[in-house]
């Protein structure tokens, strides 16, 4: 199967752009890259689930795709789903041919743990024996064990030509299992390649830049405006943070989040990296649902949980104020419109009109203008053009230099080395030890793919 | 049943004038559809709707008659703007308004003041119930405020045929109610009207001048966003159907005290069910809600001579509800999009 020249577009967003790709029988090809890469919708393509914009696909071969979301019917047996799937074979034959261990066809799937429905879409999806198999994160809601009998499904529909796509952040199971990686980072291919180490994946799926910025950033650290900072009392001291129950885009259950040990001084920005996932959201949650004060936060997804579109930019900068008068409102709305170069024609216009970029401006305005004692900014230049990031690195850096304690929660490399005073990795809801810039710039890679140190 | 209610998401702030033209353009199809319906039944369309006209504003009586019913259509139609602009599908009125009559005959042996306080905390406390119920168990108001409104309807029954049944134990009505609400003039109308005005310039005040309800309509736009901007979603919840509830209740204290001056047994009458037409015409403003609850006023009377005049049910009132609501929807849909 080749595909050539991809391209897909959702509205201005290009999700994959211009990829060209073939696979060959029997290749095992990790599919990796962050959330939002565009590794599902380029297999969507592939599957013929989706339209291309642009490109052709060669030598189309009949997929079995499994989704990350289970397409099975809940108040139906076992049995009863895989007939659905294959109609007139039985269903502990269909189960017996495919390796994979299952009992009890008569049980109802919404009774199933999870393990097991993922077992089971997988079953249906090579019940018939498709030439290219697709598995969209298929070890996310897997146990450790089950996820190397998944492994061994695979190796062993490989071995008899079967090729098999799969699509995952993790990078150790990666490198264990795929014969050949490719990774995306923003709808692009970025590396196409056999076998290599999990540093140089990880800084694959990660701004590349970042180790350069960081080696030159040591030698003239003078660039960087340095600030007046007083490091006197800890101002954010986080030790064992009870977690909250969000379940977002990331794997992680809550238990899992054993965040313990973040110290950020007053004056002083502590970066968090890491691979998207890995209990980053859930750590910017519990802090706001944990931390009482003069606090702000600056929410990691803009669309949901940035501002209330429907509401005007005054309205959603009087929303921090415990009063609500509009005129007042409108003419400090207007003033932070002014001060922070938002480009919005009125404080009354809809804060849904204004672009990316400009939103996140309208957040850090309410948020900063408070004077927060503590700052806990999550992805706060994501996808936002290079004038407005350094806008807000720089409003950031500010109100260090005023005083507050800045944590900085980023899977840009590069940001967390412009802003960071010191850096902690986190991988699998687990801190690293805080690290200097300079030891960072060594060890991130390493540290993120969850390997050494 | 979520996805439809998501599609009545309160409007947003900017071109106030098309938002009107279409619950005009939404009222007057409900009138011609109303009218056309006529022909089924042997009546000329226009005949109809000069009946309609007639017995709703026509005379002194008429307009009497049909501010009357607006008065409990404009409170419940206040009570679900509120709501729904919380973000939260309180479909109670009709159980908090049962509620807030029951109060009100409860506390009127104490005057009149806390007939009218019993029924507004009576509503408050029976939207509270599903409240609780989301707090505790994340059950779906959606569910649990149509559940109470039987619930309600049953305790009503059970009161009239009980405890509160009239002295002389002949109907399932309750007795005179110890006070009730004085007349205006030598007309039918009474006070009523006069706190149910109150009550829509209250509710305006309280959702766009004041903090409160600047943070109510934000949880209601996007409870997340409004969470993440320092927002306490849960406490915000638990007053706007406080006050939700309060006004379905302070709806069937005034029925009470200003009208019918007695319980019985089907004395909702289906006022809570048509203040979610009252409130989606209104495009959920309080300001809005005065206009959209004298049309359906209006439309109930009309209808009432219809069933007189013309022997055509006066269930058409329901049927000309349901039109303004499939419209609004379909129109406000087609901007949307």
């Amino acid at each position: 199967m080749r595909l050539s020249h991809i391209t897909k577009r959702f509205g201005a967003n290009v999700a994959v752009d211009d990829v060209s790709l073939d696979f060959a029988p029997g290749e095992i090809v990790g599919l990796v890259g962050e959330n939002g890469a565009g590794k599902t919708t380029l297999m969507s393509i592939a599957a013929g689930e989706l339209a291309a914009d642009e490109g052709t696909i060669e030598d189309r071969l009949a997929a079995g795709v499994v989704h990350q979301h289970f397409l099975l019917v809940s108040e139906f047996t076992i049995a009863e789903n895989l007939a659905l799937a294959m109609w007139g074979r039985n269903a502990e034959e269909i189960i017996h041919d495919s390796g994979i261990e299952l009992r009890d066809v008569s049980r109802r799937v919404g009774d199933l743990s999870v393990g097991e429905k993922a077992k089971l879409e997988l079953i249906k999806a090579i019940a018939r024996h498709p030439p290219v198999l697709i598995l969209d994160e298929p070890t996310s809601v897997l146990a450790p064990t089950e996820a190397r009998e998944l492994f061994d499904v695979m190796r062993r529909l490989a071995a008899a030509g079967t090729t098999v796509i799969f699509i995952s952040h993790k990078i150790p199971e990666v490198l264990e299992v795929a014969t050949r990686i490719v990774v995306m980072r923003r709808g692009k291919i970025v590396v196409d390649g056999g076998v290599m180490s999990a540093a140089e994946l990880a800084e694959a799926m990660v701004e590349r830049r970042a180790k350069r910025r960081s080696d030159s950033r040591r030698s003239d650290s003078l660039v960087r405006p340095v600030l007046a900072r007083a490091s006197t009392t800890g101002s954010l001291s986080i030790t064992d943070l009870p977690s909250t129950g969000r379940t977002g885009e990331s794997d992680l259950r809550k238990s899992d989040l054993r965040i313990a040990g973040i110290d950020v001084h007053r004056g002083e920005i502590v970066a968090i990296i890491g691979v998207a996932g890995n209990g980053q959201s859930e750590l910017a949650a519990s802090l706001r649902d944990s931390l009482r004060g003069h606090v702000a936060h600056i929410p990691e997804d803009r669309a949901r949980d940035g501002l209330i579109t429907q509401m005007t930019i005054a309205e959603n900068i009087a929303l921090a104020e415990p009063r609500w008068r509009p005129r007042e409102a409108a003419q400090r709305a207007a003033a932070l419109i002014e001060r922070f170069n938002i480009r919005a024609q009125s404080p009354l216009q809809r804060a849904g009109s204004l672009s990316g970029g400009n939103q996140q401006k309208v957040i850090l305005a309410r948020e900063l203008e408070r004077q927060p004692e503590i700052i806990v900014a999550a992805e706060p230049t994501r996808g936002l053009d290079i004038e407005s990031t350094r806008f807000i690195h720089d409003e950031l850096r500010a109100a260090a230099g005023r005083g507050a304690a800045i944590l900085l929660i980023t899977s840009d490399l590069d940001e967390a080395f412009a802003l960071g005073d010191a850096i902690h990795v986190i991988y699998r809801g687990t801190l690293s030890a805080r690290l200097t810039p300079g030891d960072a710039a060594d060890q991130a890679p390493m540290l993120m793919a969850g390997v050494g140190a | 049943m979520s996805r439809l209610f998501r599609r009545l998401r309160p409007p947003t702030p900017d071109s106030r004038l098309p938002r009107i033209a279409i619950a005009i353009g939404a009222a007057l199809l409900s009138l011609v559809l109303l009218a056309l319906s006529g022909i089924a039944f042997g009546h000329a369309p226009g005949e109809l709707l000069s009946i309609l006209i007639s017995g709703s504003v026509g005379s002194k009586f008429a307009l009497e008659g049909t501010l009357l019913k607006s008065v409990p259509l404009l409170l419940t139609g206040l009570s679900v703007a509120i709501a729904f602009r919380a973000g939260v599908w309180n479909i109670g009125g009709e159980g908090q308004f049962l509620a807030g009559a029951l109060g009100a005959f409860l506390g009127a042996r104490y005057g009149m003041a806390a007939a009218l306080a019993a029924s507004l905390i009576a509503g408050a406390l029976w939207a509270s119930i599903a409240t609780a119920m989301r707090l505790w168990r994340n059950a779906p108001e959606v569910l649990t405020t149509i559940l109470l409104n039987f619930i309600a309807i049953h305790l009503l029954g059970y009161a009239v045929n009980g405890p509160l049944q009239e002295a002389s134990g002949k109907y399932p009505q309750s007795d005179v109610v110890a006070a009730s609400l004085p007349a205006i003039g030598s007309s039918e109308l009474h006070a009523g009207i006069v706190i149910a005005v109150v009550a829509a310039i209250g509710a305006w005040f309280l959702l766009y001048r004041t903090a409160e309800g600047l943070r109510l309509r934000a949880s209601g736009f996007n409870r997340s966003a409004a969470k993440w901007a320092g927002v306490n979603v849960d406490a915000q919840l638990v007053r706007a159907m406080a006050i939700s509830g309060s006004m379905a209740g302070l709806a069937g204290g005034i029925e009470l005290l200003g009208v019918t001056h007695r319980l019985f047994e089907r004395f909702a009458a289906g006022y809570g069910y048509a203040g979610i037409a009252v409130a989606l015409l209104a495009q959920l403003h309080p300001l809005g809600t005065l206009a959209s609850a004298f049309f359906f006023g209006a439309l109930t009377t009309g209808a009432g001579e219809l069933q007189r005049t013309a022997g055509i049910s006066s269930t058409v009132a329901t049927f000309g509800q349901a039109i303004v609501i499939l419209a609004m929807i379909a129109l406000t849909r087609r901007r949307n999009a």
